[in-house]
């Protein structure tokens, strides 16, 4: 029967092919729909945690009931441990270190004396192993005004509000005055490498990016780190699965008794992002809502014009003595192969696209007047495993719901008047 | 080291002028005799900084050298990380040498008021160096027991605007003409500091405390431990010493 | 003719029923939703903008020249007598120091602002009702982050104008609620007197806070930032939004006009008998072309009908009660409140009007141009496939 059904839908293009692109169209946009929402909502999310928060973050509890204070002397210890252990037991993430850190920036003149100084927020990334997804995670490389990013030991980046203050220029070297995790004193020589731009002020006037090593090396942090931060490598959130990890990984590493060893922080639980995040699930729930409605009311239409069309075949049909309940049934099946063949086709086309605004993205920051700023300019989408069936909702439901309302035709139509109709 | 020396030179050089009466001697009489207990034209003093952090303590060790109350030269020991680096200060000015980066800083303004090394101990609190008798107005308050020692309490109020503290109190024993407890007050009276002197052993026929801890009473924690190692009186400094040059060395 | 077209168009729609109202409903869905989308939009812009306004721009920032906010270190000289013949401000002195919750030391920035001052919105009156020596006013944020509440007292510590030290308890007198995290985070509101009395610094100032008075004219030693200026990043971030948004209803528009061209491409297949009985009669083709056109384009005007009739009640609503919005993480310099109360401009309603209404008549029209090819016999005889 499918095989016969199927036969007809290749071969009569006049019943299918309308149909199937409508379903794919409309398929294609509710799955684009929704997933440019789960981008759009994700951009404050995603900017908290590709700069803040990771999707999950290790600290030490002592540090993490200070951090505001940036406490180093709390840092977690024996980290590069800590890290085979993350790779090994939640290998779905990809764990990087951060140290952030406070220093006095000194700008030497020409003898060796101090020309200018500037407190800088210091922030040190893993930059050099090539391994870490820092550079393109930070949007350092495109936030850089001048200059380039550090490829070597003793190498800085620096705000580029703060290198004009300092007034310094690509090349030039600075000693960065500040203390170890232990409170040492401790002096460290870099030379700027490029100037950069984040769009925030606080940063573009202050910050100062150098190397994890680095940083290791200046503060006497070698192998310990301030923060370990987590991202799924999906590059989504994905709340349950976070709070299992952080759940097992805490019932196991975080001890009541020692304020130094790991607790794990979801995104959620950090910078007051919980109701963030509910409020964003709720409004895009409400959205493709709306949109399958919308969806569902098309297709509906395509339903009932697929019926309308084959109004004279069915009389043929009933004519020849087939019976009403199975054309009726064999209406609702070809309903059925269509919206799928159509919601597998309008998925494929609403997922390409959407994985096209999720890698390349709509780049609108030559329509802000002052595309300087911590917002992402490019507009992204992003693909959740709910895409994949998301389409199929008003695809199938709303097409077979369409082709039986109009199908309930059939039953009115009386044999009688099936020869006076077809004579027309 | 400096450190220790100012907080000396703090306690034990008071100028003449007091007319406060206490038995026989006067608040002005004790700090003299105080004064030349234990101040001298010159010191050097190899001593440990102990910094109690919140999981672990740590060791300083320094060697330092005073001229007169205004100039001072420290030179870092250990640890390894700490070795060379060194810090000069002359009249109201500081600059720290890393020999790692070969750089002099010089700290001022607000650098100042930042912690020595994690320590409870502000660069500002090291670079005061005026006499306190030309800060203070000193009044013996009472004899209390410290120990097993008689101590004089006296209280010295600022009579000048700028000072760090505007009111201290220090403990000084009856017999030895040592200080042997301080506490620094804010305007409001609210304590802010205390330092206790221990471990009090003659050295060059004067008494001397060996051992001491500085704490900021506001915050948690066990304070800051100063410890003597050795220490010479009036012995001659060479004049490069005192000079930026001498950083670099 | 034009107003027989629409007579029919209109007969035809009404006949049709159910799925013209479905259609409708979905058009009139995208029509209120584009238009509540920009109100948010608008309505956030202007939440943000009278917010920032309201508590911490005022109608500009005099600033004097040594001080820079984003410079912790330029607090201690960065302040200055401001010239008596600056009139409408509200001077503010900003002074570090630290308080100690629980043995914790925390870094604080004691800002002085006038008891009596209306230019922003911090909540200086409970300074008067207060009798606390020394009364502080502090925001949620830094409320949460010391744990403290109303009428707790803080150990605080500060330097007067020459250095010394200086430590007494403060009293929480009021916290206050606000979007701007900036007069918030870290901060501890004290009247003006007190921080003058506290510091020495009497009649000192870091910066002032202009009002609506405020009349610019250069001042020696100190710089005027605008209120323009100080709003700029903020607009950026309020268009970036529009942008982000404005994808949004382009998809949701074309979902309604796609069901528009669906529906006139089955009503064209069905209506052969119908077209072709109009030719007969002797309307041109292109009269036809025009009657299915204007039917299509009257979906949009139903859908303005039925969205009003949802739609007005619901903006008002909104209007008047706000939408309820997540307290987010402040970081970002945004300012978000919890609720936001959208605005409906004219030029919002007239526009969306235009669009939705000019992309249906282009989507009916599209289908319809398939009449003008048709062969009217068959049409009559209802035989086209």
């Amino acid at each position: 029967m499918i095989q016969f059904l199927l036969k007809g839908i290749i071969r009569d293009k006049s019943r299918s092919i309308l149909p199937i692109i409508i379903i794919a169209i409309g398929v294609g946009l509710t799955v684009l729909l929704s997933g440019y929402l789960k981008g759009a909502f994700g951009d404050i999310i995603d900017q908290n945690a590709r700069f803040e928060t990771g999707h999950v973050k290790i600290m030490t509890q002592a540090y993490a009931e200070n951090k505001d204070q940036v406490p180093n002397d709390l840092a977690l210890l024996d980290a590069s441990g800590w890290i085979d252990t993350l790779h090994n037991e939640i290998p779905q993430m990809q764990w990087v270190q951060r140290i952030k850190f406070g220093g006095l920036i000194d700008v030497p003149d020409k003898d060796g004396n101090t020309r200018a100084q500037g407190p800088a927020t210091g922030m040190a990334l893993d930059l050099f192993s090539g391994k870490s997804g820092e550079n393109k995670r930070m949007n350092l490389e495109s936030s850089l005004i001048t200059g380039a990013l550090p490829k070597k030991a003793g190498e800085a980046i620096i705000g580029h509000d703060f290198s004009e203050k300092l007034d310094l220029k690509i090349g030039d070297e600075i000693t960065l005055f500040g203390s170890t995790m232990n409170g040492s004193m401790t002096f460290k020589t870099f030379e700027i490498k490029g100037t950069i731009k984040f769009g925030t002020s606080a940063m573009d006037k202050g910050a100062l990016i150098i190397d994890l090593t680095d940083a290791q090396q200046m503060l006497d942090m070698e192998n310990a780190t301030g923060e370990i931060l987590g991202f799924l490598k999906s590059g989504v959130y994905d709340q349950p699965e976070v709070d299992n990890i952080s759940e097992e990984f805490n019932n196991e590493y975080k001890l009541a008794t020692d304020e130094f060893s790991p607790e794990m922080f979801t995104l959620r639980e950090q910078n007051n992002l919980a109701s963030l995040l509910d409020y964003a699930d709720v409004m895009s729930a409400l959205f493709v809502f709306i949109f399958v409605l919308a969806m569902s009311i098309v297709l509906w239409n395509t339903g009932l014009l697929g019926g309308l069309r084959r109004y004279q075949e069915f009389g043929i049909r009933l004519a020849l003595g087939e019976s009403k309940g199975k054309i009726y049934r064999s209406m609702v099946l070809e309903a059925v192969l269509i919206g799928i063949i159509g919601s597998v086709l309008g998925t494929i086309i609403g997922i390409a696209i959407t994985y096209y605004l999720q890698v390349v993205g709509i780049d609108i920051s030559g329509y802000l007047n002052n595309s300087s700023m911590i917002m992402p300019t490019v507009l992204r989408s992003k693909i959740t495993p709910s895409l994949f069936y998301i389409g199929f909702i008003p695809g199938v439901v709303a097409m077979v719901f369409g082709t039986m309302l109009a199908g309930i035709g059939i039953y009115k139509r009386e044999t009688a008047n099936l020869f006076n109709e077809l004579e027309v | 080291m400096k450190t220790i020396k100012y907080i000396l030179v703090m306690i034990v050089i008071v100028g003449s002028g007091f007319e406060v009466q206490a038995q026989n001697l006067t608040a002005n009489e004790i700090i003299n005799k105080v004064d030349d207990n234990m101040s001298s034209e010159t010191q050097v003093v190899v001593s440990d900084m102990v910094i109690y952090g919140k999981r672990n303590k740590r060791t300083v060790t320094s060697k330092g050298y005073t001229r007169g109350k205004n100039d001072s030269f420290t030179e870092y020991l250990a640890p390894a990380r700490e070795e060379g680096t060194k810090m000069l200060k002359l009249e109201d000015r500081l600059w720290i040498y890393s020999p790692s980066t070969d750089r002099t800083i010089q700290l001022s303004g607000h650098m100042l008021r930042q912690s020595v090394m994690g320590s409870d101990l502000s660069y500002e609190d090291m670079m005061e160096d005026r006499e306190l008798t030309d800060i203070y107005e000193a009044t013996i308050i009472s004899e209390e027991t410290i120990g097993d020692r008689n101590t004089w309490k006296l209280e010295l109020i600022a009579k000048v605007d700028d000072v760090s503290y505007p009111k201290r109190t220090i403990w000084i024993d009856t017999e030895r003409f040592v200080p042997l407890k301080e506490e620094l007050f804010a305007k409001s009276g609210q304590l802010l500091k205390k330092v206790v002197m221990d471990d009090i052993k003659q050295v060059e026929g004067r008494w001397y405390p060996f051992k001491m801890n500085y704490k900021d009473v506001l915050k948690d924690g066990k304070g800051t431990d100063f410890i003597v190692k050795e220490i010479q009186f009036n012995v001659e400094i060479p004049e490069y010493i005192f000079t930026k040059a001498s950083l670099k060395k | 003719m034009m107003k027989l077209a629409f007579q029919i168009a209109y007969k035809n729609l009404m006949g049709a029923g159910l799925r013209t109202w479905l259609n409708v409903a979905v058009l009139s869905f995208a029509f209120v939703i584009i238009i509540f989308f920009n109100g948010l939009m608008d309505g956030w812009n202007r939440q943000s903008r009278t917010d920032s306004i309201a508590w911490e721009y005022g109608h500009g920032h005099l600033q004097n020249d040594a001080y820079d906010p984003y410079d912790a270190f330029t607090l201690q000289d960065g302040h200055a007598e401001i010239p008596s013949k600056v009139k409408n401000v509200t001077p503010i002195l900003v002074q570090q120091g630290n308080i100690y919750p629980e043995g914790r030391m925390m870094s604080v920035l004691l800002k002085g602002i006038d008891k009596e001052q209306g230019t922003i919105k911090i909540p200086t009156e409970a300074f008067t009702t207060s009798t606390a020596q020394f009364p502080a006013i502090i925001g949620n944020r830094m409320a949460e982050a010391a744990q403290l509440k109303v009428g707790d007292q803080v150990l605080l510590r500060w330097r007067d104008k020459n250095g010394t030290f200086d430590a007494s308890n403060i009293t929480i007198v009021d916290i206050f609620d606000t979007t701007v995290a900036s007069v918030d985070s870290g901060q501890i509101w004290l009247p003006i007197e007190t921080l003058w009395e506290m510091t020495g610094l009497h009649n000192h100032a870091t910066l002032a806070i202009a009002n609506s008075n405020y009349e610019h004219v250069p001042i020696e030693g100190w710089n005027f930032e605008s209120q323009a200026e100080m709003l700029q990043n903020l607009d950026d971030i309020i268009s970036m939004k529009k942008y982000s948004s404005s994808i949004l209803y382009i998809l949701l528009l074309a979902i309604a006009l796609l069901a528009i061209f669906d529906t006139q491409v089955l009503s064209i297949f069905r209506r052969q008998k119908e077209i072709g009985t109009y030719i007969a009669l002797g309307m041109t083709r292109l009269q036809v072309v025009r009657l299915f056109t204007v039917e299509g384009s009257m979906y949009s005007f139903l859908a303005m009908i039925v969205g009003c009739i949802y739609g007005i009640p619901l903006f008002i609503f909104l209007n008047a009660k706000g939408i309820g919005m997540p307290q987010a993480s402040q970081e970002m310099g945004i300012s978000l409140a919890d609720r936001i109360y959208p605005i409906f401009g004219l030029q919002l309603i007239v526009g969306t009007i235009l669009l939705v209404t000019i992309s249906a008549t282009i989507v009916s029209y599209l289908p319809a141009r398939k009449i003008a090819k048709m062969n009217p016999v068959l049409a009559l005889k209802g035989k086209l496939q």
